[in-house]
């Protein structure tokens, strides 16, 4: 028995946890989100992804395959996730751009465009073609960011660099945020003469405050300003992460950190509390329903052994496609990779099919056949499940 | 130790605050996992910089793969400080038991010297900074009590900590005073420094010492049927986790097992209803910081869940910035910036909430706050008292 029994204890901090968390918080629930560690949302480009496979993202979830559980999440779902989103993102400062309806191209940091449906502010201008005439700032000694890439790719690209005396994202990002650094930066940018009608950085454009440090150069220089992801660390993931964090905690919600769950105490039909590895006493979590957003093999909510592939916490069945000769195809890159179909399968009420418990809900990629990397559905279709799994254990009165 | 599980996604190099404003030191991936694949028994060790980590703990924390690099770091501070010629600071602190226990015996000589234009030069010869000012010792210092008094429902074995003993018993004698208000009895046992300076500042050995001596004191009040109760959270930490982990010291589960959080165990005791205690308003605005080693504990925030049931008491919680200091880290010269720097970030946020005092359950975060921000800097149980009108005096209220 823990000290204080929630309402609802979601096991997972990533984009499906937090939305599901939030939800429950605003409805007046009290709920607590435990996590082994901070999420992969961290590493992600801050981009919100429902389905890039095609132009219109609402066609293209229409168009899965029919056991995709996309389908589970009603039209009307789907848009009441995307505006939420939307809505408290803006409230937090910062703002995302997209249509359900139609994709977007942001410039990725080797010259391609990648599809995605709602862009943080900060990418806002990226550019939509390869014709743009853009102006790319670079810093000396900044790691996996060459402008070469992007120039090879967009033939009216140049670059320029300036030395920071920093080489790392989270240092340039710190430095950006002070007032003198910036002043500095920009009486340069002043003296290189930019001809191009677009200006872009490296993703390093402060960390609590870039939507406003975007603003001022762009004032400065008087043309847009947009960021290209890197690779992590990766400040606008960090930004993600942190505004829906910071939202499930003005919502009244509680996140125990480094509290990896390692199993659950059960009692006929329910699941009764969640329990942690300790030094001392045994340390549970007791709550009247949880709901399983632990990611998937990354995230660190599936584990694949030799020849199997289990879900540590509820023991719960997991769907494995096929032998272990078939998970993986011969192409390193492919996105077929089977193994991506692994996971949980739910009912229309987002409870684990064949497991036998009336409280337990799951939501975001530990669910099978979601195959993320294929569909391009990865954050979307975390707020869209973690939302939905919410309402789902609203409904039920838990 | 798990370093061959690290997959090299940086998210504790996000989270480490040193990292963010010192570019010497590499990061905790680089200096944990990334370097521990290339530390050789055979080989002096020559990574000086393992020693700019404070040991907060975030990335342990932040990992996703449990990898704890800080464990890692940990280790290998204690290697570096075995091998190299330690400073008069690293020196000193480790020794900061003892140092405490000569500048209380010699209070107001110490203090007037520590505050005093000659007092800081040698301190900050010696490799030691003043940006804030450096606690003042007190007089007197904890009162040992060896066998609990009274007929309460619990008896507590009460392990203070070097901070509340050296420069602030006053608040120690109020924790009594609050729980005895709850029918607990109390008892002081016989106790020494937790061993986390001597650890923080590569001496391993003297930590060892001090484990075991309190160990052999706690492990008799358990027997006896004591449960220990500790208010400081690094304290806490280092008896729970450190003792049984890098120490290695027998016996040391016992403790960890019967050992709470001074809020933990009063919120422990309101949830099984075995105590009523009457709240009464406390009309302020405070902005809670807490340590990370609290966060470290997994026991979530169990003052935070008391001072919810203070009627017209406003709280903003705020866990992602560390205060900067880590106990002496940031009374060392070369950390110095690094201290500040973080320290002031922590209040800028503490700021935004726009609340009158600072509250934080470890001594040297509200040393560093208080100082840097020049707000009051109070313990929860501070303010649970206040609540409960037990006074400065300790005065016993009506039993409840």
């Amino acid at each position: 028995m823990s000290l204080i029994e929630y309402d609802a204890i979601v096991i997972g901090a990533g984009v499906a946890g937090l939305t599901a968390g939030t939800l429950l918080a605003e409805k007046g629930k009290k709920v607590a989100i435990v996590t082994a560690g901070e999420p992969t949302a961290c590493l992600s480009t801050g981009c919100i992804d429902f389905c890039s496979n095609m132009d219109n993202p609402e066609e293209a979830i229409a168009a899965l395959p029919a056991h995709h559980p996309f389908h589970l999440v009603t039209k009307t779902q789907i848009h009441e996730a995307f505006y939420d989103f939307k809505r408290r993102m803006a409230g937090a400062g910062l703002s995302y751009t997209g249509d359900t309806n139609r994709n977007r191209h942001v410039l990725s940091a080797i010259g391609t465009f990648k599809t995605t449906c709602l862009t943080p502010e900060t990418m806002q201008a990226s550019p939509q073609n390869e014709q743009e005439n853009i102006h790319i700032i670079t810093f000396s000694g900044l790691k996996d960011f060459y402008p070469g890439y992007i120039i090879s790719r967009l033939k009216n690209a140049s670059f320029s660099t300036y030395d920071a005396g920093i080489s790392t994202t989270m240092g340039l990002a710190s430095l950006f945020e002070d007032e003198n650094f910036l002043e500095t930066f920009l009486l340069w940018m002043e003296k290189q003469n930019i001809r191009e009608n677009k200006i872009a950085f490296p993703a390093v454009l402060g960390l609590e405050s870039a939507s406003a440090v975007k603003k001022t150069i762009e004032h400065r220089l008087e043309r847009p300003v947009f960021e290209i992801p890197t690779i992590p660390p990766s400040m606008p993931g960090r930004r993600l992460f942190n505004c829906l964090k910071d939202g499930f905690r003005r919502a009244g919600g509680v996140i125990y950190w480094d509290w990896q769950a390692t199993g659950a105490e059960k009692s006929g039909r329910l699941i009764e509390a969640v329990i942690t590895g300790s030094h001392g006493r045994p340390n549970s979590l007791n709550a009247k329903a949880f709901i399983l957003a632990a990611g998937s093999f990354v995230g660190g909510g599936l584990r694949a052994g030799h020849s199997n592939i289990v879900e540590n916490i509820f023991d719960l069945p997991v769907f494995t496609p096929g032998k272990r000769e078939e998970w993986f195809e011969q192409d390193y890159f492919s996105v077929n990779h089977r193994i991506g179909r692994a996971g949980i399968i739910v009912d229309e009420s987002f409870r684990p099919v064949e497991g036998p418990w009336d409280n337990l809900y799951a939501c975001g990629a530990i669910l099978a056949h979601v195959e993320a990397l294929k569909n391009g559905c990865g954050h979307g279709f975390a707020l869209a499940t973690g939302r939905a799994a919410a309402e789902s254990l609203l409904e039920a009165g838990r | 130790m798990k370093f061959e599980h690290c997959i090299r996604c940086t998210i504790c190099v996000e989270n480490c605050p040193v990292f963010r404003v010192n570019p010497s030191f590499p990061g905790p991936k680089q200096a944990g996992p990334d370097a521990e694949r290339f530390r050789s028994e055979k080989d002096k060790t020559v990574d000086h910089w393992v020693m700019l980590c404070s040991q907060c703990k975030r990335c342990d924390m932040a990992c996703p793969c449990g990898v704890e690099p800080a464990q890692i770091i940990l280790r290998a501070q204690q290697r570096y400080g075995s091998e190299h010629p330690r400073s008069a600071a690293h020196l000193l602190f480790a020794n900061n038991f003892y140092l405490s226990r000569l500048g209380s015996v010699t209070a107001p000589l110490a203090n007037r010297f520590a505050g005093a234009g000659i007092g800081k030069k040698i301190l900050r010869r010696a490799g030691i900074t003043t940006y804030i000012p450096f606690p003042e010792f007190s007089f007197k210092t904890m009162k040992k009590q060896t066998k609990a008094a009274g007929r309460g429902s619990r008896k507590v074995a009460f392990f203070y900590g070097c901070f509340i003993n050296f420069y602030r018993p006053d608040i120690g004698a109020r924790i009594i005073r609050l729980l005895e208000s709850l029918n607990i009895d109390v008892a002081v046992p016989p106790q020494w420094c937790c061993g986390l300076p001597a650890l923080g500042n590569g001496n391993l050995d003297l930590a060892r010492y001090f484990a075991r001596k309190n160990v052999a004191s706690l492990s008799d009040y358990v027997d006896a049927g004591y449960d220990i109760v500790y208010s400081c959270t690094s304290c806490g930490l280092c008896l729970l986790n450190d003792y049984q982990g890098i120490m290695e010291i027998p016996r040391a589960k016992k403790i960890a097992q019967n050992a709470y959080d001074l809020h933990e165990y009063i919120l422990r005791l309101i949830v099984e209803k075995d105590i009523r205690p009457a709240f009464g308003e406390v009309a302020r605005c405070v902005a809670y910081h807490i340590p990370c080693h609290l966060r470290a504990l997994k026991i979530g925030y169990p003052a935070a869940e008391l001072m919810k049931m203070i009627p017209a008491l406003e709280c903003h919680l705020l866990d992602d910035a560390c205060c900067g200091l880590s106990g002496s880290y940031g009374f060392k010269k070369t950390n110095e910036e690094t201290a500040v720097q973080l320290g002031r970030r922590a209040v800028s946020l503490i700021r935004k909430t726009g609340a009158g005092s600072v509250v934080s359950d470890c001594g040297s975060c509200r040393m560093q706050l208080g100082g840097l921000s020049g707000m009051d800097a109070l313990d929860p149980a501070e303010i649970i008292c206040e609540s409960l009108g037990i006074d400065v005096k300790g005065k016993k209220p009506a039993a409840r």
